[in-house]
């Protein structure tokens, strides 16, 4: 890559010095930098902060941002809080050495389009705790697209819920042509599409019809897998046509809500 | 500037530019046994392993290598040359360029997990790509050697 200089501060509030002050762009897994490659003056290492680890805080769980995918997948705190769901969301991406690369981190502030875990964050009601900058809800972060702080130093998730992931992939390690992910966490649910193939939205109507029982009835849940279907947004690309995806969200919104629900 | 960092137990010191990916330091230091297929990051031909956990070494900055321990192929050389030994067993020796990286991902396998089921290895095994066997003999041959190996 074209790095004239690259940083590596050993502190958070060095970090946000050198990207709020010298304009230092943050390099976390720097996968998706390497294969879009643009010159940059100052790349800052995020790899020296301390800032890989999953923490169980009680009321919440901790992740902090350079913490890899693999570290997600294969998380024995967040198998027993959550389940399955990480690893059914991020164990088909790519390899498991790009999976020991990539990071929470770099995937929420990059606001992929195409992200796994980011749809699976937007169910699970993910915060994002910023670097000297307080707190996001990771849905408002989403659709803002100028919302750009300069340090994302933590992801919180709820203490414990149930949720599930389902994509839809042409490929094992492909991108996923879309991808739905259904939570139910303290009395409620949420369930969100991605790979839209935008960034993952809230189905709003769908969350409602599901009202607040952790097992809907099957009607209720074929409802609620309508109105997702209806109310998603999707376009076309080199992967699937627009209709192609509202034509298979339903499926995947139906078979997250019945995963978690089981 | 001047980085070190261990290279199969040795401490060497490498000339390197911010930008430089690791594979591209690693085989101008001499350790050309690391292969450069696809440079994108989904091949795992580049494989290697930092501090024992298997990488993509094109899509790495050399300079966060500083310190730590990487193993390419060479460092596991005389578990390799008996996992080859299986490879050829099968007939899925081809052109042998992904070998360095598929050696590497299943000592990480190994180290990780014993006794894997075909669908674990698969899984295991997905970021490894061979334009060559089509998979099938490769597979024939882990499997056989993951149950050798793993009954010592």
């Amino acid at each position: 890559m074209d790095i004239q200089t690259l940083a590596r501060p050993r502190s958070i509030g060095e970090a946000l010095e050198l990207i709020q002050k010298k304009g230092g762009v943050p390099v976390a897994g720097g996968v998706w930098l390497k294969m879009h490659p643009r010159p940059l003056a100052l790349a800052v290492d995020l790899s020296g902060l301390g800032l890989e680890y999953i923490r169980d805080k009680g009321e919440f769980i901790e992740l902090g941002a350079m913490t890899t995918y693999r570290e997600l997948e294969t998380s024995s705190l967040l198998a027993e809080r959550f389940g399955p769901a990480f690893p059914a969301a991020l164990g088909r991406i790519v390899g498991v050495q790009l999976r020991n690369m990539v990071t929470v981190g770099g995937t929420v502030a990059g606001k992929y389009g195409f992200s796994d875990l980011n749809t699976l964050l937007m169910a699970l009601g993910a915060r994002l705790a910023l670097a000297g900058d307080g707190e996001r809800e990771i849905e408002g972060f989403f659709l803002d697209a100028g919302d750009k702080p300069p340090l994302i130093e933590k992801i919180l998730l709820p203490a414990r819920g149930r949720a599930a992931f389902e994509s839809m992939r042409v490929s094992g390690g492909d991108f996923s042509v879309l991808n739905a992910s259904a939570a139910y966490v303290d009395g409620s649910w949420r369930v969100a599409l991605g790979a839209r193939p935008a960034a993952s939205r809230l189905c709003r109507e769908a969350m409602r019809l599901l009202g607040a029982e952790p097992r809907p009835a099957e009607p209720q849940v074929r409802a609620a897998a309508r109105a997702a279907q209806e109310e998603g947004s999707f376009s076309g690309d080199l992967r699937a046509s627009a209709e192609y995806r509202r034509t298979i969200s339903a499926a995947l919104v139906e078979r997250a809500i019945k995963e978690c629900a089981r | 500037m001047t980085i070190a960092f261990r290279v199969n137990g040795v401490e060497e010191r490498f000339d390197c530019s911010p930008g430089d990916m690791l594979s591209d330091l690693l085989r101008s230091a001499g350790h050309v046994e690391v292969k450069k297929g696809c440079g994108t990051g989904n091949c795992g031909a580049c494989t290697v392993l930092l501090d024992g956990k298997p990488i993509l070494s094109c899509s790495f900055l050399a300079l966060r290598a500083e310190g730590r321990e990487v193993t390419t192929v060479r460092g596991i050389e005389e578990e390799a040359a008996v996992y080859a030994a299986f490879v050829t067993a099968e007939g899925a020796d081809q052109c042998g360029f992904c070998g360095p990286g598929l050696a590497l991902a299943v000592h990480a396998l190994r180290s990780e997990k014993r006794h894997p089921s075909e669908e674990e290895i698969r899984s295991y095994l997905a970021g490894n790509l061979c334009r060559c066997s089509g998979y099938a003999g490769q597979l024939r041959a882990i499997a056989k050697y993951l149950e050798a190996a793993d009954a010592e």
